[in-house]
């Protein structure tokens, strides 16, 4: 491998691993305030389009990120209002989400563009670098950012208190519902950073593929952390940069090859039963003066 | 000594169903320690939560320092100097004792923690009170009374003037309590007012200036200290004169029933939480095992009864290796089964009493015909015999067993094990959060049951209860049982340090012979409290 081509595989693969590691990174605040956060990939579906549609009307790609961030914030609102307020089970919200938004992008993707599969391609893009997405590198100080408010901030310890016994956080005086409909949102709005850099120049109809499940797996791989999710992350988009760069260099039917960033899921998770700990309260709603 | 540092006038609060709360009133000085006692479900936890802002009640004044205020949460109740160290610690393990302290009421610059200014705040209070915590400890690697003293400080940092302890010496040992105690002094010196809610007589009268006995959400008496004994508190808070001792029957001791022999379990987390155990337990006897909780008695006790995996040693009930012999055969060969959690492990609680008396027999006849089809009359009537003989209280033997008391709930499970007459009773924590009545008649059926020749293996947190039941006690302390001994031939006080750990102990026999008693006790809590940090 000559050395250009090891820097594009750099470059290409922090590419790849950004929308895994942004959607990730906000996972880490919906689950650290207690909120299971299974409608990520649901989200995605619609950040990702929102993005397109944005840029195209509004002739921005800068104003189509705004609005993909609003979109997958609103997406999450509806999250927390039916886990936080209403204590509807997590992943069953999350799974009604998922649905809805397959449907709602394509239901919306018809009645502008008159085609229920794909939009047509945007024109305006983000600016490159290194013959990237100039915003796969904001996932470094973004991604720094999020440990610090996390560990660091008023905000970051009594969310993660929420998380791990908002029955504490109550006697505390804190805003438990408050805080948890804040992380919840912060994974929604995370989710139009992944849309900025997964494909924003056309949507397509399944594109995410399953990458906001990825997200949530890298999220618990590295430990409900920032770092970790980010590092997580990135394994499994260099898993699938040297998919992408390798396929068909190698030997083997290319199904197999294309399953390989999923097995690697599948195998490390396994390896973690027992060792990862997930915030005490992660996933039970909250209902306030019970014993 | 004029204001009462708090008053609470006529506080009445109905739930559906129950009167919690009925006009009571009550009242705390500044530099007392008032009692507050009763039996479960009496209302003391109600009224203190009116206190605390949790629940507001339906009618009802309450005034601190004279002035009439209304709470309507915690947040107010903390403004208003109230502070509570509930029965379950409000604390989050993975944090920093300093983390735990502060949240809620952090300093900061532009929403950015600054940790310098609360750490010198809280080891002022902490010199102050006699409460010394390493505050870079994480909540989980610290033995359970350093996370009350954290509990404590986390209110004394709020300011509090009146704090409410919730059963608070519930968890600790003996020199913990000490402990405890003399922090209440010290406090008391400085003007705070106390509440101390147990139903353990001897420490109420220990640390108590007066004590008011609730019953059915009434207040039946305040008595200053001197008046109050422990049969008169007893009798106030159950309504009739009680038993307080325990009678134990006199019965030879037999062959070995249960033999556990260098046991090692495997705790998920890497570690052996079982490290090595061997003991037995003979017909006709109490073996006790006394520990701080988290010690692996709750590891031990279910490798007795069911079928866990363990990494080495061998567990043998008359005479036969049981290790790997499933929950059925064990039961069937004699082991009956008391477990700590009576709502996961002890009942089905939407089911009735009925079905809940049968569960582990519900596939023999007569409960089935030979089809295993339920034969429902056979099922209400053995049901019935039992209710009638173990004195449950429920409207029906189609009861759901979630509508029944605590006790009674505790009753249907010691009903259902003894009816299985077995040869090994294995009893955890049987009466764990119940009421004194119902203690009194469960410590008498265990009494039956070594009376009657049965082996008795006993677990219990409560020192005092295995203090009175047991013939043989083992101290259990990270996994191993560090001492034996014949219940004639110690005190609670000696089994308290062995609770702390071996070496703790050892070093408390070395010092003993000079130090005075009061002394001794100090020092031995504060070792064995920091001995696990390092």
């Amino acid at each position: 491998m000559g050395q250009s081509m090891f820097i594009f595989f750099l470059v290409k693969g922090l590419e790849i691993s950004a929308p895994i590691a942004f959607a990730a990174l906000g996972a880490v605040f919906s689950e650290r305030s207690g909120v299971v956060n299974i409608a990520l990939e649901g989200i995605m579906i619609v950040t990702s389009f929102t993005i397109v549609w944005a840029s195209i009307a509004l002739q921005s790609v800068w104003l189509g990120l705004f609005f993909a961030v609003i979109a997958g914030s609103f997406i999450a609102l509806i999250h927390a209002v039916v886990t936080v307020t209403f204590k509807v089970d997590q992943i069953v919200s999350g799974v009604a989400l998922n649905i809805f938004a397959f449907g709602l992008a394509r239901f919306l993707s018809q009645k502008v563009f008159g085609q229920e599969t794909q939009t047509p391609t945007n024109p305006y893009l983000f600016p490159q670098l290194l013959g990237v997405n100039s915003v796969a590198f904001w996932l470094i100080p973004i991604a720094i950012l999020a440990w610090f408010v996390l560990y660091r901030t008023v905000f970051g310890l009594r969310l993660r208190t929420v998380g791990e016994n908002p029955e504490a956080a109550d006697t505390l005086g804190l805003n438990v519902y408050g805080l948890r409909y804040t992380g919840v949102i912060i994974s929604g709005a995370m989710c139009g950073m992944s849309a900025a850099t997964l494909f924003p120049s056309q949507w397509i109809s399944g594109m995410t593929a399953g990458r906001g499940y990825i997200a949530l797996a890298a999220m618990i791989f590295g430990r409900w952390d920032p770092i970790g999710a980010v590092l997580a992350s990135l394994l499994f988009g260099y898993a699938d940069t040297f998919r992408i760069m390798f396929e068909t260099k190698i030997p083997i039917p290319s199904q197999f090859v294309q399953m390989f960033p999923y097995i690697l899921a599948v195998v490390v998770l396994a390896g973690m039963v027992g060792k990862a700990r997930a915030p005490a309260a992660d996933g039970k709603p909250y209902i306030k003066g019970e014993d | 000594m004029n204001v009462p540092l708090l008053e609470m006038k006529g506080i009445t609060k109905r739930f559906p169903g129950v009167l919690a709360n009925d006009r009571v009133s009550f009242d705390l000085y500044a530099g007392e320690v008032h009692a507050l006692v009763g039996e479960n479900g009496a209302g003391k936890t109600t009224l203190m939560k009116i206190l605390y802002g949790l629940y507001s009640p339906d009618s009802g004044e309450i005034f601190i320092n004279g002035e009439g205020i209304h709470i309507k949460n915690p947040r107010e109740a903390i403004h208003h100097g109230i502070g509570m160290v509930h029965q379950h610690f409000m604390l989050i393990p993975p944090f920093t004792v300093l983390e735990n302290i502060i949240i809620g009421e952090e300093s900061h610059r532009a929403g950015i923690l600054k940790l310098d200014e609360p750490a010198n705040k809280i080891r002022e209070i902490m010199e102050d009170n006699n409460l010394i915590v390493e505050l870079d400890a994480r909540i989980e690697n610290i033995p359970v009374g350093l996370q009350q003293r954290v509990e404590i400080l986390k209110i004394l940092y709020r300011g509090a003037e009146i704090l409410v302890f919730d059963e608070p010496t519930a968890v600790l040992t003996p020199q913990e309590v000490h402990e405890l105690f003399k922090t209440f002094r010290e406090m008391k010196k400085r003007g705070k007012g106390i509440i101390f809610i147990s139903h353990k007589l001897d420490e109420v009268l220990e640390i108590a200036d007066r004590i008011t006995v609730i019953r059915k959400g009434k207040i039946i008496r305040t008595l200053e200290r001197k008046e109050a004994t422990k049969p008169l508190i007893a009798e106030l808070m159950v309504g009739k004169p009680v038993l307080l001792e325990v009678k134990k029957p006199e019965v030879k001791v037999g062959e070995v029933v249960l033999e556990v022999k260098d046991l090692r379990i495997k705790s998920p987390r890497g570690y052996d939480v079982v490290a090595g155990v061997d003991f037995n337990v003979r017909s006709g006897e109490v073996y006790g095992i006394a520990g701080v909780e988290g010690n692996g008695q709750s590891e031990l006790v279910e490798a007795i009864a069911e079928d866990v995996p363990i990494k080495n040693g061998d567990i043998i009930l008359m005479g036969k290796s049981i290790v790997r012999w499933d929950v059925r055969r064990r039961r069937e060969a004699g082991i009956s089964h008391i477990p700590e959690d009576r709502h996961r492990y002890g009942l089905l609680l939407p089911f009735s009493i009925a079905e809940n008396l049968t569960l582990g027999m519900h596939y023999r006849e007569p409960f089935v015909n030979r089809l295993q089809v339920m034969n429902r009359k056979a099922i209400r009537d053995f049901a019935k015999g039992v209710i009638e003989k173990f004195d449950i209280r429920t409207p029906s033997e189609m009861t759901p067993a979630h509508a029944l008391s605590g006790g009674n709930q505790q009753k249907v499970i010691v009903a259902r094990e003894l009816s299985a007459e077995p040869k090994l009773l294995l009893a955890s924590q049987p009466t764990r959060g119940v009421d004194i009545g119902a203690t009194e008649f469960i410590h008498n059926q265990i009494m039956n049951a070594k009376g009657e020749g049965r082996a008795v293996l006993l677990v219990s947190a409560d020192l005092d209860e295995i203090m009175s039941l047991s013939d043989r006690i083992g101290v259990i302390y990270k996994g191993r049982i560090i001492r034996e001994f014949q219940r004639s031939e110690t005190t609670k006080e000696e089994i308290g340090f062995y609770m702390m750990g071996e070496k703790e102990a050892e070093k408390e026999a070395g010092e003993g012979a000079s130090g005075g008693g009061e002394e001794r006790a100090d020092k031995a809590a504060d070792k064995g409290g920091s001995g696990d940090e390092a």
